[in-house]
């Protein structure tokens, strides 16, 4: 489909890479070259073809494999995904719980209305306005996500607070708002009123068996953003100049590269089952009444 | 001043008769100096011999070319766009890729400031008396990257290489109808000789900075330039990782004066905005350039500086001539008369542009006649020239044009202009892929649309500009103007190796465009590039080169 889609863009690959001023006997030359005047079936079935033996082809706008630029992208986008997950995991149900502990207070509501505020704002806003206060006023954080080719584990670390910032601010609503209505919910159970009755520890309550249960919700949740992570951050990717799945995608696309466009979409489509699919056995390991397999 | 005939007669001894012509021009006061050392640097006269002609006709030599005095040893950063493709001397065809091919690589000549050309490959040049067959006298000693010495052969297979119709050479565009591939010759290991297809005065420009692809590379060179980048310039490759960013180091072995810099790098970056936001957050020391609109910030802001060089660079507002509504001149004139172009160059440009006059004739090139009256807006002579042609009604049409830079804009400015005449302008504005479609006529928004706006970039002599958007068989020609008197003037012009007979063409020209008005020349912009305060010694090219060989930073 992505390879039928892409051939309805305007424009051709030769164009596309020559220029709208180059003569056209050089644009017909190059896109022989590159084998794009084939007839569509013979190109779609070069490229299955060579994809199911391993070979991802070569770009039309690198000249290059396209499998090590794809799995360089899909690294980037693993190691952002990373750090955003270790900061809005933690922080989220963190958030969430302190929330629903307060019900009704002003904590919860500052908590709730702050990250459905946060939620709403476009990445391109808050990572601007995060651009210009640590990288443009205090200087206290390198602006591009690109870090040195020799950077170590924390530099790279250092280079991608600043993009995981405005994804954080995204996610925690989300995160936080979940993992809130799973904690009200559990602690308005019965469960929840036993263990309290039978004389437990308020804490051992609230780990053993609120957020437990509290929890299964919001995995579904960051499951479902992890596909969002690795491969949908083309604005936060071009804004930090960041080479993750997403800015690679989108430069294929505008250029009418098909092999890096048909091969990036399939593997960003690997990445969402994959992602579902841990989701599942995780949601399975924190409730035992559901089973993998199992259909009582 | 007084003028020193005795030298001066001296001097023609040795000059071919269009130099001493020009010479004349100059002594007779027909040509000013400034246009006399452009004319004189095209037509192969060496730069310190200018100087002496105009310092002993009594107009005062050139000022020094000293060497900047900085600190040497810095770091260079430089924010740029990402290349569109790899980098190839062959088909790069994007700002960023073609700068980059010249950190490393060299022309036989470049375009310095105010378009003078001045030798770097090439030591001088001269025509045969017609401008039919040009001879470049190569420099010698000069060493490339890999090891081998820079000579005839060499130029002879890097510019075939892009003369050659059977190849996907950008530069055919350039050659086409001028250069054939087994024009360029071998005299010696250092002269060659050009032959071309027609007469050309402006010749020596194809063989410059100007043609962003006529770098000198090996004869021996069998493609994948990124892996070695190999030229004769003074820095040459550290590494390069395509999407990422570029680094150079100084060429220890380089046969001019060695860079000052002992490293430069460049870091590519999707968007203008990132770049400026790097610029002020002290990431990068410069940037490769900024558009008005988007760097109004930095250009009133006392932390940063801009290098600014005016340019031939501008928008092409272009009008069906072969079908309605624009079929008839008078309408076309109507509506470049409603544009209020003084506002558009302080409003829109901040000032950093030049008044347009409808031709591709922009003040920069020597050849333009600047007796040739200005238009400016004349809303009343508009009407009236609507009434004639029986539009007084007005009529609705579809402006189409593209998403880059200040042109969304600029078409909302002539939508509202030409409001006053009753021309409802409806604006489709697309991404360059969609505007400039397959680039063939039948195939393109640019090329099909009833109206519509193009961006043009520099060009060191008009040439292009007068062929390909407006001849009747050019290629690139978005207002289907077919006009025999034009084409026959064009065909002068070009031929043309004296600067008074370019310039008395020239103005026929300019006369001719502003009757028929098939394009609306709006404005040509300024080059703007940004630096950081303390950075010196920057040098662009008003093509959008740069150099940073005598770059350095406080």
């Amino acid at each position: 489909m992505v390879f039928l889609g892409g051939q309805v863009l305007p424009g051709n690959v030769g164009r596309a890479i020559l220029g709208p001023f180059a003569d056209q006997g050089a644009v017909d030359t190059l896109n022989h070259t590159l084998g794009v005047d084939r007839p569509l079936l013979t190109q779609y079935w070069s490229w299955i073809s060579n994809f199911v033996q391993g070979d991802m082809g070569t770009s039309y706008i690198y000249r290059s494999p396209v499998a090590p630029l794809v799995v360089d992208a899909l690294g980037n986008s693993v190691k952002l995904a990373f750090v955003a997950f270790v900061l809005v995991i933690p922080i989220g149900i963190l958030g969430g719980a302190v929330a629903a502990l307060n019900l009704n207070r002003p904590l919860d509501r500052i908590i709730t209305l702050g990250g459905l505020s946060m939620t709403v704002l476009p990445e391109f806003v808050t990572g601007i306005i995060l651009i210009l206060i640590f990288g443009v006023w205090l200087r206290w954080l390198p602006i591009s996500a690109a870090w040195p080719h020799d950077a170590g584990f924390f530099r790279q670390l250092y280079h991608l607070i600043l993009p995981s910032m405005p994804l954080f601010l995204v996610l925690f609503g989300y995160v936080g708002r979940m993992a809130r209505s799973g904690m009200i919910e559990a602690l308005d159970s019965d469960y929840t009123r036993t263990a309290v009755l039978k004389g437990l520890p308020w804490r051992t309550v609230i780990w053993r068996h609120v957020l437990r249960n509290a929890l299964l919700p919001t995995i579904t949740v960051i499951a479902t953003q992890t596909g969002y992570l690795i491969g949908g951050l083309v604005v936060i990717e071009t804004l930090f100049r960041y080479q993750g799945v997403g800015s690679l995608i989108f430069t294929a696309a505008r250029g009418k590269d098909f092999p890096i466009l048909v091969s990036g979409t399939l593997v960003v489509g690997i990445v969402y089952a994959v992602a579902t699919l841990a989701a599942d056995f995780l949601y399975s390991m924190l409730n035992p009444r559901i089973s993998l397999g199992n259909e009582q | 001043m007084n003028k020193n005939y005795r030298i001066l007669d001296l001097i023609r001894r040795n000059r071919s008769p269009h130099q001493n012509h020009l010479i004349d021009g100059l002594v007779d006061g027909r040509v000013s100096r400034r246009d006399f050392i452009r004319h004189g640097s095209l037509l192969g006269v060496s730069l310190p011999l200018l100087s002496r002609i105009s310092a002993v006709a009594g107009f005062g030599g050139l000022p020094s070319l000293a060497r900047a005095q900085g600190t040497p040893g810095a770091t260079i950063r430089v924010a740029c766009g990402a290349p569109t493709a790899t980098i190839d001397p062959m088909t790069t065809t994007d700002n960023s890729g073609f700068m980059l091919l010249q950190q490393a690589g060299e022309y036989l000549c470049v375009v310095g400031p105010d378009l003078v050309l001045q030798p770097v490959l090439a030591e001088s040049w001269n025509s045969n008396d017609i401008g039919t067959v040009w001879t470049f006298k190569l420099r010698k000693g000069v060493k490339f990257h890999s090891g081998g010495e820079m000579k005839a052969d060499d130029v002879v297979s890097s510019i075939d290489r892009l003369a050659d119709p059977a190849s996907s050479s950008n530069a055919l565009s350039v050659f086409k109808g001028i250069l054939q591939k087994g024009a360029t010759r071998k005299v010696d290991d250092y002269t060659v000789e050009f032959h071309l297809d027609a007469p050309n005065g402006n010749f020596p420009y194809m063989m410059s900075s100007d043609n962003y692809n006529a770098i000198i590379i090996p004869a021996s060179y069998k493609g994948d330039y990124e892996k070695s980048f190999d030229g004769t310039g003074p820095f040459r490759i550290e590494k390069y990782t395509a999407k990422v960013g570029a680094s150079f180091v100084r060429n220890e072995n380089y046969w001019g004066l060695k860079a000052l810099p002992q490293r430069t790098e460049f870091t590519f970056f999707n968007d203008e905005q990132s770049q400026i936001l790097a610029l002020q957050g002290g990431q990068v020391d410069m940037m490769l350039f900024v558009s008005p609109l988007a760097g109004i910030g930095l250009l009133n802001d006392p932390n940063f500086n801009i290098i600014s060089a005016k340019t031939s660079g501008h928008n092409q507002f272009h009008m069906r001539c072969d079908s309605d509504p624009f079929k008839d001149p008078r309408v076309r004139r109507a509506i470049a008369l409603c544009l209020d172009r003084d506002k558009l160059v302080a409003g829109l440009l901040k000032g950093r542009a030049s008044l347009g006059n409808d031709s591709p004739f922009a003040p920069i090139f020597p050849s333009t006649d600047a007796s040739v009256p200005q238009r400016k807006q004349d809303i009343a002579l508009a009407k009236q020239l609507m009434e004639a042609a029986g539009a007084g009604n007005g009529f609705k049409v579809t402006l189409t044009t593209e998403r880059y830079l200040e042109i969304p804009e600029y078409a909302q400015l002539i939508q509202n202009w030409v409001k006053e005449i009753s021309i409802d302008l409806d604006l489709s504005l697309l991404d360059q892929g969609s505007y400039y479609g397959d680039g063939t006529f039948g195939k393109s928004n640019w090329l099909d649309s009833v109206v519509g706006i193009t961006d043009y970039a520099h060009r060191g002599v008009p040439n292009v500009l007068l062929g390909a958007p407006l001849k009747s068989d050019g290629t690139w020609n978005a207002a289907h103007f077919k006009n025999k008197d034009y084409d026959a003037l064009v065909s002068s012009y070009i031929a043309a190796l004296d600067l008074e007979a370019q310039k008395a063409t020239a103005g026929k020209i300019q006369n001719l465009l502003l009757e028929e008005t098939p394009v609306i020349f709006g404005y040509f912009t300024d080059l703007l590039v940004p630096t950081a305060k303390g950075v010196t010694g920057v040098q662009p090219t008003p093509m959008g080169q740069l150099f940073l060989d005598k770059a350095s930073k406080a």
